[in-house]
């Protein structure tokens, strides 16, 4: 928009070459030559809005240096006639100066200056404004200071400078208005502070130092014209310091002093409170220990020698630890149930282990989820997240302990376990599908650690393994209750048998199960699967997020136990029918325990076999499985133990 | 320096505003004949401080908000005023003395009227100037408030001048405005299609007649207080 109006103001202008008064390069009509430089005007100013001059340069050309060749012409707007005319009066001090007097000046009224050469008739330059706009005023006079105050420390001060207006500036009268700029800088420096300026012709400068020499100048212009005159005379400011000097001496003399009392101090506390101070900062870490077993073996490479001590066949470290202990019931004390488990009355001292398990569900401490871990273990750091505590209680005991865990820090015991054909110890850790959010608490009941213990002898077979799990809270803790006797089987009325109880929103917990089966959950189930000889644990994990739809859900099985004894039959399910969805039953009845089993509680099925993906079939679809699964057939006789335990070594045998 | 003359201007703005209420009042108190009621009144010389307020502050802004204007539309060649010998304001209908000297031999009658009479002649120009700078796209937000701050200011100038030239000059006169003109007078150049030159050059002028009021004022307050010396310089 503006491009063309330049365009059209460029032609109708008046004068050929038109430019500011001050910016400009000069010599706009000459040749690119840098050294010819053509005249032009340098400037038109005005002192005092009264009088002004101009002054122009002859430029390079040696034929216009005589005085005579360059007029200055000038018109102004208000001129009857559009004649040119000449410069009233030639500065005879100044050269290449033209005054123009009171007579000539006016003022809100356009001049135009030109550089004319009447010889050549050739105008080199030309310069048009008003009076008020080209106004730099004088600069002020008497300019001095007065010293304002001293700090109390002595190393500043303010003073404040003051002048008067330029004479020849005509203020009183009103004719001028001028403001005023104050500058100052120290004697060796170059740069000049500007301070804004205040009204009136004084002004306070504040925080100068003493011992230092100022120097303060100011000049002034005409208010909103921004056109500065000269700057005034320099006057120099210095006020000598007064030496002051004590004050300051015992100040950084008493703050050495601190610092290093403080420092000493500082050292006193670490040296003697060293060996508590390590242990704040750097807490030991507790090593694997299995009570009776050397802590040498649980590490890498001793697995044969755990599992020989650990199946029991060397009893002398587990010696400790007949199955009778089971009637003191140790290991129930790993089983924790949820808080929230309102099962007071279980917890009676009744000779029911699923009752002892409830009584004790609370005296464990949580050390959160970890991972379930057959003694022989190689091939993961599991190790490490042995509770030390566990090893305290060896008890053959599989049961179904699904608590809730914190799912992210349950692995997977996924063909890695180690299996072997032997009983083996082991801990088994249930994860609990993520009921709640991630943040549950490592402890308090949310964890569930079920130990198992295996190669127990049929003493134990009187006991009540099982208990059934009635309900499962909100917070993933499984509702035990005692034991049943063994009956019919029965696959999905059961189901509905285990929403009962304490199920707090049951069922919005199922529907939450639902809602999160895609979350990361884990959980292990405990299965037990009939060996020859004696318990195998059978551990498998299978996260909640991979479980297929159309797998049997989390099915829990359980196998019978072995035929005479009714009791030790475990279960292990899961309250699936919270935790997911799709879940079927959450046990089923084994199709093919064999007939020596005792049927178990209806309520509780055998995990007859492990499918590839992890996931316990109830009814395996096909007897062959992996070679490995000895322990595992369900076509084979079911050991005289009640449940057979598929060691995680034989169950890593299992899946492909 | 901008910063100072908008916080100035700022104070003397809410400094001003109580003056608009004392500038009604006399005059109604002069309407009315034969009322006890009283008026507040104020004094010639407060008055003529006021008002030499209100024109210092309205040449301020006025020059505040032709610089908005030059940085944001207008070309740098053709910045400057000096550049431009094809501008013209538009020639009052009474001639103003230029220098000095003419201008402190004007009479105080002469120096009020003309006083008035500027003030009354910018007042529809701007008008129209505010709703040019609307249609503009980017017009500044500062640019806007100033124009329509600067002509409201000039009414109560008008009004303040107008109870000055009774009281002064006791010359009751109407409060007509001398100077009758139509919408945009600055349309005169018909060379400048341009509506950014026509407004900038609205401006300039404006600012230049602000100038002229601004020093009539001081000249004339001078008088008021040192009638020897102000005539002798």
């Amino acid at each position: 928009m503006a491009a063309p109006s330049f365009l059209l103001l460029f032609p109708l202008g008046l004068l050929s070459a038109v430019r500011s008064a001050s910016l400009m390069d000069p010599g706009s009509m000459t040749s690119s030559d840098p050294s010819v430089q053509a005249p032009h005007l340098t400037g038109c100013k005005s002192r005092e809005q009264e009088t002004f001059r101009c002054w122009w340069s002859p430029g390079s050309f040696q034929n216009l240096t005589e005085p005579g060749a360059l007029q200055i012409q000038y018109w102004k707007k208000n001129d009857l006639t559009k004649e040119w005319k000449e410069c009233p009066d030639y500065s005879s001090s100044v050269k290449n100066e033209c005054f123009f007097n009171k007579n000539n000046t006016v003022i809100w009224i356009k001049y135009c200056v030109r550089l004319h050469s009447e010889s050549q008739n050739k105008t080199y330059d030309t310069l048009c404004f008003e009076l008020q706009d080209i106004v730099h005023p004088d600069p002020p006079v008497a300019l001095n200071w007065t010293l304002l105050n001293i700090s109390r420390s002595g190393l500043n001060y303010d003073i404040m400078a003051s002048w008067e207006p330029p004479p020849s500036a005509d203020v009183s009268v009103g004719w001028l208005t001028l403001v005023y700029e104050v500058q100052y800088r120290r004697r060796n420096s170059s740069h000049w502070k500007v301070l804004e300026h205040e009204f009136g012709t004084q002004q306070s400068i504040y925080g100068l130092q003493t011992g230092e020499a100022y120097e303060v100048r100011v000049h002034c212009a005409m208010r909103a014209f921004n056109n500065f005159g000269e700057f005034s005379d320099v006057i120099f400011v210095h006020v000598p310091e007064i030496p002051n000097k004590e004050s300051t001496f015992p100040v950084t003399l008493v703050l050495i002093f601190g610092a290093v009392g403080v420092a000493i101090l500082l050292m006193l506390i670490i040296f003697s409170q060293q060996q508590r101070l390590m242990v704040i900062l750097l807490p030991p870490v507790p090593a694997p220990k299995i009570k009776g077993i050397d802590p040498a073996l649980l590490k890498k490479g001793k697995l044969d020698e755990l599992n020989f001590i650990l199946s029991g066949a060397g009893m002398g470290a587990l010696h400790s630890y007949p199955p009778d202990l089971y009637q003191d019931v140790p290991w129930v004390e790993f089983i924790e149930l949820d808080a929230d488990e309102p099962e007071p009355g279980e917890k009676d001292n009744q000779s029911s282990d699923s009752q002892r398990l409830l009584g004790h569900n609370n005296h464990h401490t949580n050390h959160g989820c970890f991972h379930g871990l057959s003694i022989p273990e190689d091939d993961s750091g599991r190790a490490s997240s042995y509770d030390p505590e566990l090893p305290d209680q060896e008890t053959l005991m599989l049961m179904a302990a699904l608590l809730s865990c914190q799912p992210n820090k349950v692995e997977p015991c996924l063909g890695n376990c180690s299996h072997s054909s032997t009983p083996s110890l082991d801990v088994l850790e249930v994860p609990c599908p993520g009921l709640q959010a991630p943040d549950l608490p490592p402890e308090g009941g949310e964890r569930h650690l079920v130990q198992t213990q295996l190669g127990g002898p049929q003493s134990w077979v009187n006991m009540d393994f099982y208990a059934q799990v009635s309900d499962v809270t909100p917070t993933g803790g499984v509702v035990l209750s005692p034991g049943q006797q063994v009956g019919a089987p029965e696959n999905t009325p059961t189901t509905e048998k285990y929403k009962k109880g304490k199920m707090e929103g049951g069922e919005e917990e199922s529907e939450e199960e639902e809602d999160r089966r895609t979350n990361k959950l884990k959980f292990q189930l405990l299965v037990v699967a009939p060996e020859a000889g004696g318990y195998t644990t059978e551990s498998s994990s299978r996260q909640m997020s991979t479980p297929d739809p159309s797998s049997p859900g989390e099915v829990y099985h359980t196998f019978p136990p072995p035929s005479a004894e009714s009791k030790p039959h475990q279960e292990a399910y899961l309250p699936a029918t919270t935790l997911l969805g799709d879940y079927q039953s959450p046990y089923i009845l084994p199709d093919s325990p064999p007939a020596q089993f005792l049927p178990p509680v209806s309520d509780y099925t055998v995990v007859q076999d492990v499918d590839f993906q992890h996931s316990l079939l109830l009814n395996p679809p096909s007897p062959q499985r992996s070679p490995n699964c000895s322990p595992q057939p369900p076509s084979k006789p079911l050991p005289v133990m009640p449940i057979g335990y598929l060691t995680p070594d034989l169950l890593g045998n299992l899946s492909p | 320096m901008n910063m100072m003359q908008v916080m100035q201007s700022v104070v003397w703005a809410v400094l001003l505003w109580p003056c608009l209420v004392s500038l009604g009042v006399p005059l109604e108190c002069k309407d009315e004949q034969g009322s006890i009621i009283l008026c507040a009144s104020i004094s010639k010389e407060k008055l003529l401080d006021r008002v030499i307020q209100h024109a210092e502050l309205i040449y301020r802004v006025s020059e505040e908000s032709c610089t908005l204007f030059e940085e944001m539309f207008v070309p740098f060649p053709m910045r400057s005023q000096r550049n431009q010998a094809g501008y013209t304001c538009a020639t009052k209908a009474f001639p103003i003395p230029g220098s000095k000297s003419e201008i402190q031999q004007i009479s105080d009658k002469w120096l009020l009227h003309s006083v008035l009479i500027l003030v009354q002649s910018w007042i529809e120009p701007l008008v129209y100037l505010q709703t040019t700078l609307d249609r503009y796209d980017d017009a500044p937000d500062t640019l806007l408030k100033k124009t329509k701050w600067v002509s409201e200011k000039l009414l109560s100038l008008e009004q303040g001048v107008v109870v000055l030239i009774r009281k002064m000059l006791d010359d009751d006169m109407l409060t007509n405005s001398y100077y009758e003109q139509g919408v945009a007078p600055y349309a005169l150049q018909p060379e400048v299609l341009e509506s950014v030159l026509r407004d900038y050059t609205l401006l300039s002028c404006f600012k230049k007649d602000a100038h002229k009021m601004e020093t009539f004022l001081k000249l004339l307050k001078c008088r008021q207080t040192d009638k020897y010396s102000c005539f002798l310089h």
